[in-house]
């Protein structure tokens, strides 16, 4: 079973936030949900100021805290290293959220419109309402998936086939000789906040 | 006042759960406390009754709130189906089992025969104080629990909440003696619990100052006590109001009130314990919404989700006509 | 109600991105009749299977609420800023009739006064329906309002000039030093966003250095190698620095480009200016080294076209007797000329310590290799060129000044001293204007070529007026005096006056303006002072009528009816990559040819602008004429004749459907074959590139100028014209911006003196937005607010310290004009500390664009109309602007 990991190259993402909306349109997620989301950074004084972008997703922890926390069964890990949300087992306590160190967990009560409340809701959204509602679900926890759905069909993850930078790589990291993993190895792959213990999939080649 | 909503603090936790954390807490002191007072014997027999009223309704209806709080409470059976794996599933055969112990021992103490009852009901009272005393811990539990909120994850939290539990315990049931109010004994048992929630709430002071002094040099957890002693509800509801006054008050009941009669007494008690429970409340509020994810460091940067001003809400407007 | 489960219709319908003017091909998905999905197209050289965020986000364009659906007529006859339009829907017939009555009636007075304002964010629709109804009805007069006078009336006339391209741009693929001045090129913004990306991003991973000069830390500054603070508008004077410092400081020139691909080696007659020329032929003449004698410019003895080519040297510096003048090669004057720009000068002017520039220049000449070659295949086989791994770089925050014309030249004058021009490594014209087209049919064929002076003509351009040679200037007939003005496309400062109906008394113009037609455009906020625009210019015209997506702030303001257009996924557009200026990335890849094409029929009663135009033209009775006018079109812009079949009927026997003209055009591009259908099919159109038009330099046998002695004539023409008509009772030109060699000139916010308006403020542009259009789409509005500083007001935390500003504080910023916008501003500490900067064309307060509505600053508002803060030479806005900032309630 393959071990699916990403690795993302700072030094190549700029922050366009493209990952963000490729997202967005293939999960047709709700307003403030962004299973994958970009951050920014700044660090120095003036002049020797520095900014980055880090996109963020989840990552797919090889010791996953939303796992140890969850009383269903609904997070589970599959065997090829993806996280899921069982939205049927799902209870929505949102101990998992609070147990994602990554903020990588989004629930919401109930779909709301990207348009101010009270307007009747356009053909794109009821589409997405109802992918929404069907697919992931209101009041559970939602999360990435590597579009579990792509990769099934031998497709990439949205946000990397949308990366005008090509930041990203996606691959098996138990396969030595996969893109990813020799990524990793070379160009000294980091995980976020290591200290945490959890083990990310995720990767992250240095900015500078 | 904050002119931006920081993108970094937790918000899907809040006032419901700040509820139940009260009500579990709030709940597990009372019925600590009257099993206790059950062992004094007579001369503390209305806050033993009155404890007891209050430990199960308080967990019934703190279970029913974190219920309603799910996104999805018709399956929260399914948390009792995995006992062992989580401290949700935990939790919920901790307040199965503390619920089952106080409503027993509750139907025992009103409805039987205190004297043929004596012997079921002290074991009833050994095993109601254990699981009161891990109700109201597994309140702290649950958040420390959270690896995405480095602030809840400190080991002091289940002990602040178990002696916020005692303290709140003392004052809620100070209060329902003033409802149920019996003359002169009323007043003794009064000057007794005065005396020990004043004591407790010395020691949940030490534990609150250790709390936050211990997560301000965590660097991930130190933004989540930066915020906390901005609060308004943390510093003035919590602190002075909730913790202060009512340490105060009682104080007052017991050494400077010796002479007064049982009405001022009651008044002041009944004050004191109100501020209190309320600043119990706000406690247990105060520390959620101050929950922040840790920053994400790498290469030499600090990552955070971004503060946004907080009216960028879009009105309704304008439709061209159709 | 669709399911999504079980849907059955689920197809990828390939079209082109419409969200900005960059020309992605895109893929849009259609799940039973509903477009949920929007990737790039693999096929598609711009983009090769990646767009923009904006692109992504493009199902709330089609299905946002708030689109107009229904042709609407203004019933309140009050017109101005945040005046209540109440709309009232009308039929199509209804607002076609009253349309053609209004343009019936103008054709009567004179059909000049209509004028057409279009948006550059659908750039390829415009060459359709407004040229061909222009040309159709008879008037002069149009603009594409914010387009051309913030960000290219400077640049892309200037590139023009030196690189037959829209913009210009390091070779990516090649380039190892960069200097960046200004522009967000391949960091999510500008022309060829996502391929540019794609090549930056390649570029850092093998060691590119990209120096970025920027007032902010820009998202390209960021991924520079090193950031720059300057101070803004001041970019030119670098750039003249960098010159002063490789030619006299470090002795860093290529000599070989200079001699035989620019007019360095021209003499130069020192009474005048001018170029000395051979009294038979009237050429410009060159110093033969060899023969120790004058020669014209294209004397094979001194001629290089391809660098394997051997010519006799030509004399670059000193000073040679002809015919009895004393005369020098025009590099001599440079050199002379820039000395002035020492390091120290420049950097009293830019904030730049002297030693950087030096040492950037230093490291710049080094990194550009002169005299390293490298061997491309080309069709006649392998061929020798320059190598040349560097480039400087610029757009808009260089060039949106009141020295926008000279700022340019001399930011690509670095690159012309060391030879870094249109060959492999080096500075490229961005946009691929230089080809020979699809082999079978020759087109589009757009190579350049030297005029008689030698200097580089384009062969295709988007407009009808290549950029060199100049136009004459005459007396003028447009509204805005354009005819007289022989270096821009057109201005704002003669509209946007108060006195613009006595000046067009003054230079007797016999007509006034009467009908507006809008396409697109949000002119109110995309231009300047939203009052000025509004009071001075839009309230001027008689009757106005707006093809549009939203209500937006123009429509409420001041037009009469709107007419609800189709958004780019539900319209035909034969060429779109072309007229190829702008949309294709420079390098070695493919040629396309991109579409679009509805991916749903336009929905409610939403038409299409072109097909309206078509059905406005008949109604006016001038159908064969707006055939003509598009027939005649397509030579300059799509590069070739139409072949007759293809052409369109023009004495009005035959009338043809808009998809029709469509078909007609991809056929007589690229054959019977490759028809609509097959583009239906396909999205695109690609054929193979060769080398040589990619690095054209050393296989075209033009030069450019880096001595501009034909501006001293245009200058003289145009100020004797400007004297007979008295125009100085309104503006006071600087002709002596018409001159030969470069020089910077100072802004107002450059001399401003009042110590009050102590913070230099200009704008930058986000990722998530282009124009003013995507402000309204809740996607990007949303993404817009991920970021800290789009909605804000950047400040460096120091100056706000001092200031007594916290972070998210309201605040006004205030120009010495008066004028006045108020925003929250983000403390940082990526900006120069005397600077704000603010984000795109935000602010918005239409009633009818409600995810618009009150996000971020409307900075445009800062922007005065009048001469002094125009570019003299192109005409170029002022977008920098002093203010002073104090805390709002």
């Amino acid at each position: 079973m393959p071990q699916y990991g990403m690795v993302i190259d700072l030094k190549r993402c700029y922050g366009c936030y493209a990952c963000v909306m490729a997202c967005k349109v293939k999960n047709h997620t709700p307003p403030e949900v962004f299973w994958a989301r970009l951050l920014k950074g700044e660090r120095g004084k003036f002049p020797n100021t520095m900014r980055q972008a880090l996109p963020v997703l989840c990552m797919h922890c090889e010791e996953p805290s939303c796992l140890e926390v969850c009383p269903t069964g609904a997070t589970q890990k599959l065997d090829n290293g993806i996280v899921i949300v069982d939205k049927d087992k799902c209870m929505g306590c949102k101990a998992c959220i609070m147990a994602c160190p990554y903020g990588a967990r989004y629930s919401v009560e109930k779909w709301v419109s990207y348009f101010p409340e009270g307007l009747p809701l356009s053909d794109y959204e009821k589409f997405a309402k109802n992918y929404w509602e069907e697919k992931s679900g209101c009041g559970v926890a939602t999360k990435c998936d590597f579009c579990l759905d792509l990769i099934e069909k031998d497709k990439l993850p949205a946000c990397v086939e949308a990366c005008p930078a090509n930041a990203r790589t996606f691959g098996d990291l138990d396969d030595l000789d996969s893109e990813a993993s020799t990524l990793i190895r070379k160009c000294r792959g980091e995980v976020l906040n290591p200290e945490l213990g959890n083990k990310p999939k995720v990767y992250y080649l240095a900015p500078r | 006042m904050d002119p931006k909503v920081n993108g970094q603090l937790q918000k899907d936790w809040g006032g419901l759960i700040a509820l139940y954390l009260f009500l579990g807490g709030v709940g597990g002191g009372a019925y600590t406390i009257a099993a206790i007072n059950s062992f004094l014997g007579k001369s503390m027999e209305l806050s033993t009754t009155v404890g007891l009223w209050i430990g199960f309704p308080a967990l019934l209806i703190g279970s029913l709130i974190l219920v309603a709080d799910l996104g999805n409470p018709s399956k929260f059976i399914l948390a009792g189906l995995k006992p062992g794996t989580s401290w949700i599933a935990r939790g919920f055969w901790i307040i199965s089992l503390f619920m089952v112990f106080s409503f027993l021992h509750l139907v025992i103490h009103e409805f039987t025969d205190v004297n043929q009852t004596a012997g079921i009901m002290t074991v009833l009272a050994v095993l109601g104080i254990i699981f009161a005393i891990l109700t109201i811990a597994y309140t702290g539990l649950l958040l420390g629990a959270s690896k995405g909120i480095p602030f809840w994850r400190s080991g002091i939290v289940p002990v602040l909440f178990v002696i916020s539990g005692l303290v709140t315990g003392h004052f809620l049931t100070m209060i329902g003696m003033v409802v149920f109010y019996e003359g002169a004994s009323t007043v003794t048992q009064f000057r007794t619990m005065a005396l020990e929630a004043s004591i407790v709430v010395v020691v949940e002071l030490l534990a609150i100052l250790f709390f936050l002094h211990a997560a301000y040099k965590q660097p991930d957890s130190r933004e989540s006590v930066e915020r906390i002693m901005r609060k308004t509800i943390f510093i003035v509801g919590y602190f002075i109001l909730g913790l202060g006054l009512p340490f105060l008050l009682m104080l007052i009941i017991r050494y400077t009130m010796t002479a007064s009669g049982p009405g001022a007494i009651l008044a002041v008690a009944f004050i004191g314990a109100l501020f209190g429970l309320i600043g119990g409340f706000l406690l247990r509020l105060a520390i959620l919404v101050c929950g922040a994810l840790p920053t994400l460091n790498m290469g030499g940067f600090q990552f955070r989700r971004i503060a946004k001003p907080k009216d960028l809400k879009p009105q309704i407007g304008l439709m061209p006509p159709q | 109600m669709v399911d999504a489960t079980t849907t059955k219709e689920d197809v990828w319908i390939p079209t082109c991105c419409g969200q900005c003017y960059c020309m992605c091909g895109v893929k849009v998905r259609r799940q039973d009749g509903i477009v949920t999905q929007i990737e790039g197209n693999p096929d598609a050289p711009t983009g090769r299977g990646s767009i923009c965020v904006k692109g992504l986000a493009s199902p709330h364009l089609l299905y946002d609420p708030y689109r107009v659906n229904y042709p609407l007529k203004r019933t309140n006859p009050e017109k101005g800023l945040g005046v209540d339009p109440k709309w009232e829907r009308i039929s199509w017939d209804e607002a076609l009739d009253t349309i053609t009555e209004k343009l019936k009636e103008c054709q009567e007075r004179d059909p000049r006064g209509v004028f057409f304002q279009a948006t550059t964010t659908q750039a390829s629709e415009i060459r359709f329906g407004v040229i061909g109804f222009m040309k159709a009805f008879g008037t002069p007069n149009y603009w594409v309002s914010g387009g051309g006078l913030h960000c290219g009336n400077g640049a892309h006339f200037m590139n023009g000039i030196m690189h037959v391209a829209w913009s210009i741009i390091p070779d990516f693929a090649h380039c190892n030093y960069a200097l960046n001045f200004g522009c967000s090129k391949g960091h999510g913004a500008g022309h060829v966003a996502v391929m540019n990306a794609t090549q930056v991003a390649d570029a850092r991973f093998r060691g590119f250095k990209n120096v970025v000069f920027d007032p902010f830390m820009s998202a390209q500054a960021s991924k520079g190698h090193e950031w720059v603070p300057i101070r803004v508008g001041t970019d030119g004077a670098l750039a003249l620095g960098l010159v002063n410092s490789l030619i006299n400081e470090h002795g860093i020139y290529d000599a070989e480009y200079l001699m035989y691909k620019t007019n360095a080696p021209y003499l130069i007659r020192p009474s005048d200016g001018r170029y000395m020329r051979d009294k038979e032929t009237n050429l410009p003449q060159v110093w033969d080294l060899v023969d120790n004698k004058p020669k014209i410019h294209n004397d094979p003895s001194v001629t290089r076209v391809e660098y394997e080519d051997e010519a006799h040297e030509v004399a670059l510096t000193g000073t040679y007797n002809v015919d009895g003048v004393d005369c020098q090669p025009s590099f001599e004057l440079l050199k002379e000329h820039v000395k002035k720009y020492t390091p120290e000068y420049v950097e009293k002017i830019t904030w730049v310590p002297a030693a950087t520039i030096s040492r950037i220049a230093k490291e710049f000449g080094e990194a550009a290799e002169i005299g390293s070659t490298v061997t491309i295949q080309t069709e006649n086989g392998p061929k020798k060129i320059p190598r040349r791994p560097v480039a400087t770089h610029f757009f808009r925050g260089a060039q949106g000044h009141t020295n926008s014309g000279w700022t340019c030249l001399s930011i690509d004058m670095v690159n012309h001293i060391v030879g870094a021009a249109d060959t492999y490594g080096s500075a490229l014209g961005l946009g691929g204007t230089v080809q020979d087209g699809y082999k079978k049919t020759g087109k589009p064929y757009q190579i350049p070529y030297p005029c008689p002076d030698g200097l580089l003509k384009a062969k295709a351009w988007v407009y009808d007026h290549i950029p060199y040679p100049l136009r004459e200037p005459k007396p003028p007939t447009r509204l805005d005096l354009h005819d007289m003005f022989p270096t821009s496309i057109y201005n704002a400062f003669t509209i946007c006056s108060p006195k613009w109906f006595d000046i067009l008394e003054r230079f007797k113009i016999p007509y006034r303006p009467d009908v507006m037609i809008n396409f697109g455009s949000n002119s109110v906020m995309t231009m300047g002072n939203a009052e000025a625009v509004t009071e001075n210019f839009l309230k001027k015209f008689r009757f106005i009528f707006s093809f549009q997506l939203y209500c937006t702030e123009f429509e409420e303001a001041v037009a009469d009816i709107v007419l609800p257009d189709a958004c780019y996924l539900e319209r035909f557009t034969p060429a779109v990559s072309f007229p190829s200026t702008f949309s294709h990335p420079q390098g070695e890849d493919d040629w396309g040819w991109t579409i679009r094409q509805p991916v749903v029929k336009p929905l409610f009663e939403r038409r299409d602008f072109n097909e309206v135009m078509l059905d406005i033209s008949k109604r006016c009775g001038i159908l064969g004429k707006y055939y003509k006018g598009l027939n005649d079109v397509v030579p300059i812009r799509y590069g070739g004749d139409l072949e007759e079949k293809n052409k369109l009927v023009e004495d009005g026997s035959v009338e043809h459907s808009w998809e029709d003209i469509c078909d007609r055009l991809v056929r007589d591009r690229f054959g019977d074959e490759h028809n609509l259908e097959y583009f239906k099919k396909r999205g695109l159109f690609t054929w193979p590139k060769r080398k040589e038009d990619v690095y054209w330099k050393w296989f075209n046998p033009s030069r450019v100028p880096v001595y501009f002695e034909y501006f001293i004539d245009s200058g003289e023409k145009m100020s004797k014209l400007w004297d007979e008509y008295q125009g100085n009772d309104f503006f006071k030109f600087d002709w002596s911006r018409f001159k030969a060699l470069a020089d910077w000139y100072p802004c107002p916010t450059h001399t401003e003196e009042d110590p009050e308006y102590d913070m230099h403020t200009f704008y930058w542009r986000a990722v998530a937005h282009c124009n003013s259009l995507t402000q309204q789409n809740p996607y990007l509005d949303e993404c817009a607010q991920e970021d800290p500083h789009v909605y804000a007001v950047q400040m460096h935390q120091d100056t706000a310290a001092a200031k007594g500003i916290n972070d998210g504080d309201y605040v006004w910023l205030e120009n010495p004009q008066g004028h006045k916008v108020k925003g929250w501003v983000s403390l940082c500490e990526g900006i120069e500390p005397k600077h704000l900067a603010i984000a795109a064309v935000a602010g918005h307060w239409g009633k009818y664009m409600p995810i618009a509505k009150g996000k971020g600053v409307f900075f445009n508002d800062l922007v005065e109309m009048d001469l002094e803060h125009t570019d003299p030479l192109t005409f170029n806005q002022d977008i920098c602007c002093r203010v002073k900032i104090y805390k709002a309630d």
